[in-house]
């Protein structure tokens, strides 16, 4: 099995009195595309918040965070990013009073080092030619998909070493959910390690290598994406086969 | 009423109230902070600038020099005390220690400087240039130009630079800023140290006016707020302009009605254009 990119350890996230996500282990392998899948309010999205040491909210989160073997449980969000750990937030993940360029611009001190994959602007619009024929437009003239593709664009020329997707199929036509994914596939191929939170489940299944499913905040079930498809509770629950 | 003089005299006082507000104006729009402090730390930037030369013997720009290094200072350790609750957004707390941190300042400089008024002369304040019948000083005039070139620096450096895009990004969304590798906290105290070296300039140019007392605090720099909120706030080209406009007004509000009431004629428009428009006058419709 390949190396370990993230190892986290006894996670939980509580806001106020309510324990939202509590974890023992979760790994992501190197150049693996992992599906976090769960009903809404399962723990997804505080999951993958909560690796990256970000909140809109105030949450109280403990427990140990391991990025290529640097402990990053203490680290600000900033930090975590510049160390090449990214999240595409669900929700308003661009600047929409800036442009498209400005969007893509860089902080001061991104490090890059081994086992970081680092895409230049111009790499950025090769994987979205949508993107340079609207650089000059603001995030807010954007449409959902361009948005995604500007959130994973910025995130890419931070150097990452994962890359965390909150949801990005929300709201999307299908025919973009699937180019959104595609997309996953695309940078797993080029070496990059992705966690992909979906509420999706059919989408997602058809892009991820493993599948974990949260509910309630706890791992339910975790294997590869084949078996899972396959797993009544997967196809029950969440592919619409019973009552949808 | 000589016309002349009354614009010459409305378009000094716009840019002097124009160069003041400008470390407010980007403090409200990149941190949607106030300070109510800074009404002391232009106090203080002139008496620097006045110690200095008469103090230390400096000439005038080195004093302005000296003056903006401490009010960065001054903003930077204030930042430095109220990170908390600019992280957390909370303005209460912030008015209250902003304005905590006014009284202490005027205490202090009243210590060392003492509460008798001085004179901060400086060498351009002397000598006027004549226009026919009307005149202005060199000091005037360097109000004029200091300002239009502070402001042009400032928009430049927030539109074309990396520095002034993170600031931006901050502005706009600071939680997002994080995901992008912005040290947010970093941007925060950079805008205060900005304000606090921006007012300072601010005084060491419009504080030879008139005379300077310790107990300057935000009655002498009450028209920020006309001029932030009426320029939309955190808008730098706005509150240049609302800065402007607010100088014509006091110029011909007061030689054709009073002096006296300038300022209550002036919050009286601001009122009304908060009414009818209470994103000022500069933002966009949306």
């Amino acid at each position: 099995m390949s190396a370990v990119v993230l190892r986290v350890d006894g996670l939980t996230v509580a806001y106020g009195g309510n324990t939202a996500l509590s974890l023992d282990v979760l790994e992501v392998h190197a150049g693996e595309v992992l599906g976090v899948v769960g009903a809404n309010g399962a723990g997804k999205s505080t999951l993958v918040n909560a690796i990256a040491g970000w909140s809109r909210g105030k949450p109280r989160v403990s427990g140990r965070v391991v990025l290529e073997g640097r402990d990053l449980s203490a680290s600000p969000a900033h930090e975590r990013a510049r160390e090449g750990l990214l999240l595409v937030p669900e929700g308003k993940l661009v600047f929409a009073e800036m442009t498209v360029d400005e969007n893509l611009s860089v902080p001061g001190g991104v490090r890059v080092g081994p086992g970081r994959r680092y895409y230049d602007r111009e790499a950025v619009f090769e994987l979205f030619p949508r993107l340079k024929e609207r650089r000059g437009h603001r995030g807010g003239q954007l449409s959902g998909g361009e948005r995604q593709m500007l959130g994973i664009g910025r995130a890419l020329m931070l150097g990452p070493r994962m890359l965390m997707l909150d949801e990005p199929s929300i709201g999307l036509a299908p025919r973009l959910v699937s180019a959104v994914l595609e997309t996953m596939r695309t940078l797993a191929r080029d070496g990059l390690t992705v966690l992909l939170v979906e509420q999706n489940v059919r989408a997602a299944i058809e892009v991820v290598d493993r599948l974990v499913l949260l509910e309630r905040g706890r791992i339910v079930l975790q294997g590869p994406a084949a078996q899972m498809r396959d797993d009544p509770r997967i196809a029950a629950a969440y592919l619409g086969t019973s009552e949808a | 009423m000589n016309l002349t003089q009354q614009l010459i005299n409305g378009l000094v006082l716009g840019h002097a109230f124009a160069l003041v507000a400008i470390g407010w104006t980007v403090l409200l729009g990149v941190a949607r902070l106030v300070n109510f402090g800074h009404g002391q730390m232009y106090m203080l930037g002139a008496f620097m600038t006045w110690w200095a030369i008469s103090g230390l013997g400096l000439p005038y720009p080195v004093a302005i020099a000296v003056a903006m290094g401490v009010g960065a200072a001054v903003g930077l350790v204030l930042q430095r005390i109220m990170l908390q609750a600019t992280l957390e957004q909370n303005l209460v707390s912030i008015m209250i220690m902003t304005l905590g941190v006014g009284y202490v300042l005027h205490g202090a400089a009243a210590l060392i400087f003492g509460s008798t008024g001085q004179i901060l002369d400086t060498p351009l304040s002397t000598t006027d240039i004549t226009l026919g019948e009307s005149f202005l000083t060199y000091q005037e005039a360097a109000i004029v130009i200091v300002t239009i070139v502070v402001f042009i620096v400032l928009e430049l450096t927030l539109e074309r630079t990396r520095v002034g895009r993170l600031v931006r990004m901050v502005a706009e969304d600071p939680k997002l800023a994080e995901l992008a590798g912005v040290n947010v906290r970093n941007v925060y105290l950079g805008v205060f140290a900005f304000e606090g070296a921006a007012v300072a300039l601010a005084a060491a140019m419009v504080g030879p006016r008139t005379p300077i007392l310790t107990s300057m605090g935000f009655d002498e720099v009450i028209m920020t707020f006309v001029v932030v909120v009426l320029g939309g706030i955190g808008s730098v080209y706005g509150s240049y302009f609302a800065g402007l406009a607010l100088g014509l007004f006091t110029a011909f509000f007061g030689a054709l009605i009073s002096p006296a009431y300038t300022t209550a004629a002036a919050f009286l428009v601001l009122i009304a254009v908060l009414v009818l428009r209470p994103g000022g006058l500069a933002t966009r419709a949306r």
